[in-house]
């Protein structure tokens, strides 16, 4: 892809993993080449620096394949969800994991930041598992959208999805050396309200990353942003502030979300925040409708507002690089 | 005459109760408006139209989702609390107790309004 090859490719420091103060971040290019995420091109963040390649490029394959740890986010399923802006999001869903099985290195697990169902109701929660069951990384985390407790406070997905979770159904774990924590911030909206994690989970995060090393890459994902994308939408976690101060010791802490159904990136000091858009239906950018619902778009156009994100961890660099991709 | 006057009795009676009944049909058809006739509150574009609403106590009051989205609708106090609505269905409540209730959806908390019983 010509105008890939065109971009400015900065070579990394190692020495350098990030200095956020001096903002190393080439923020004018990186939004150029997010204009063309649509097209086909990749813009890869790596410890605030910008690469970007098309996404038959060799060069993805040769990462990959010297990435330490690679993993996928999917989000918002919403099956179940059966309206004009996609009469059939399983069928998206099924494209969004022949996307990543086609990936020429196979990501170790993914990650599902919510809204797997539109209705919480069992048949959809099955059918998103038998869409699941082809997909080749076959280890999947999950964490709820608002979606997916209705009506039950969240028991059937707790039953199904997080077993061995507290309290709403938080969790963590560890993968080659990073630190994985999964939050709940749909359950107990308040009226007029963003989403909300709660004293009982943030004393709990509190304590679950006391006492990791500072260099130990954290990423944190949850299904509302952590970020105020846009709060007269709702798009924001009201005590989100108090989880980032536990975090803001650590080196590299990514922070992934859905909720929004459309991609965004924030890096601030050594926090990167993403949202990854939908498998089901695009919701308009913020202020640009009267209102965050599903958008209509001409079909053939649909698939390039859909997409995958894929992540890969490579422990010299110390920092996750982040690549949205969509499903056309 | 104590069946006469029995008779005439019973005949006041029933005239009275005729008259109750047929001289003050607008009595009844107002009392009726007010106690039995549905308030309709209509979900659509993520918001409760009308957002402000008042019913005497007693009136039932019928939502209906007509988004391309499920919403709910909770009163902030808990007093009802409806299951997801999907499009077209529906949530009815009748309050009793005077005051005003704010409610919101609580997938979708910035959608707010309120009800007020008199």
């Amino acid at each position: 892809m010509k105008m890939a090859q065109r971009m400015t490719t900065q070579k990394s420091n190692d020495e350098i993993l990030y200095d956020h103060q001096q903002d190393g971040v080439d923020r004018r290019g990186f939004l150029k080449c997010m204009a063309w995420a649509g097209t086909g091109a990749l813009c890869v963040m790596q410890g605030g620096v910008l690469h970007s390649f098309a996404l038959s490029d060799p060069a993805v394959a040769t990462r990959a394949a010297k990435g330490d740890l690679s993993f996928i986010q999917i989000s918002d399923s919403h099956m179940g969800f059966n309206k004009p802006a996609n009469p059939d999001v399983a069928a998206t869903l099924k494209a969004a994991i022949d996307k990543i099985n086609a990936l020429p290195t196979s990501p170790e697990f993914m990650l599902h930041t919510g809204d797997i169902t539109h209705l919480s109701k069992p048949e959809q929660f099955d059918t998103v598992d038998q869409v699941l069951k082809s997909a080749r990384p076959q280890n999947v985390f999950f964490v709820p959208g608002e979606h997916d407790v209705l009506d039950d406070n969240g028991k059937l997905y707790r039953d199904r999805y997080a077993k061995n979770s507290k309290g709403d159904g938080w969790y963590s774990f560890d993968m080659k050396g990073v630190h994985f924590v999964g939050l709940v911030n749909v359950m107990n909206l308040k009226a007029g309200g963003l989403g909300s994690l709660g004293a009982e989970q943030l004393e709990w995060l509190e304590k679950d990353v006391k006492h990791l090393s500072k260099s130990t890459p954290v990423v944190v994902f949850a299904h509302i942003p952590l970020w105020a994308v846009y709060p007269e939408w709702g798009w924001g976690t009201e005590d989100s502030g108090q989880a980032l101060s536990y975090l803001k010791r650590f080196g590299s802490v990514t922070v992934l979300n859905g909720h929004i159904h459309q991609t965004m990136q924030k890096v601030e000091g050594n926090v990167t925040f993403h949202t990854a858009t939908s498998t089901a239906f695009p919701q308009p950018k913020p202020g640009q409708a009267p209102s965050p619902g599903p958008m209509k778009v001409p079909a053939e156009q649909l698939r390039s507002l859909l997409g995958v994100t894929d992540v890969n961890y490579t422990r010299k660099r110390h920092s996750l690089a982040v690549t949205d991709s969509t499903l056309e | 005459m104590r069946k006469n006057s029995c008779i005439s009795i019973v005949a006041t009676f029933l005239l009275l109760a005729a008259i109750t009944l047929v001289k003050t049909p607008a009595m009844f058809a107002a009392s009726s408006e007010a106690g039995s006739t549905p308030v309709e509150i209509t979900i659509d574009n993520f918001s409760f139209t009308p957002p402000t609403v008042t019913v005497e106590a007693g009136t039932p009051i019928t939502w209906t989702n007509r988004d391309d989205i499920p919403h709910t609708v909770v009163s902030s106090e808990f007093v009802f609390k409806s299951k997801s609505l999907d499009t077209d269905d529906k949530f009815s409540v009748t309050l009793t107790k005077p005051g005003t209730y704010t409610y919101f959806c609580s997938l979708h908390p910035k959608m707010t309004a309120q009800v007020i019983v008199r």
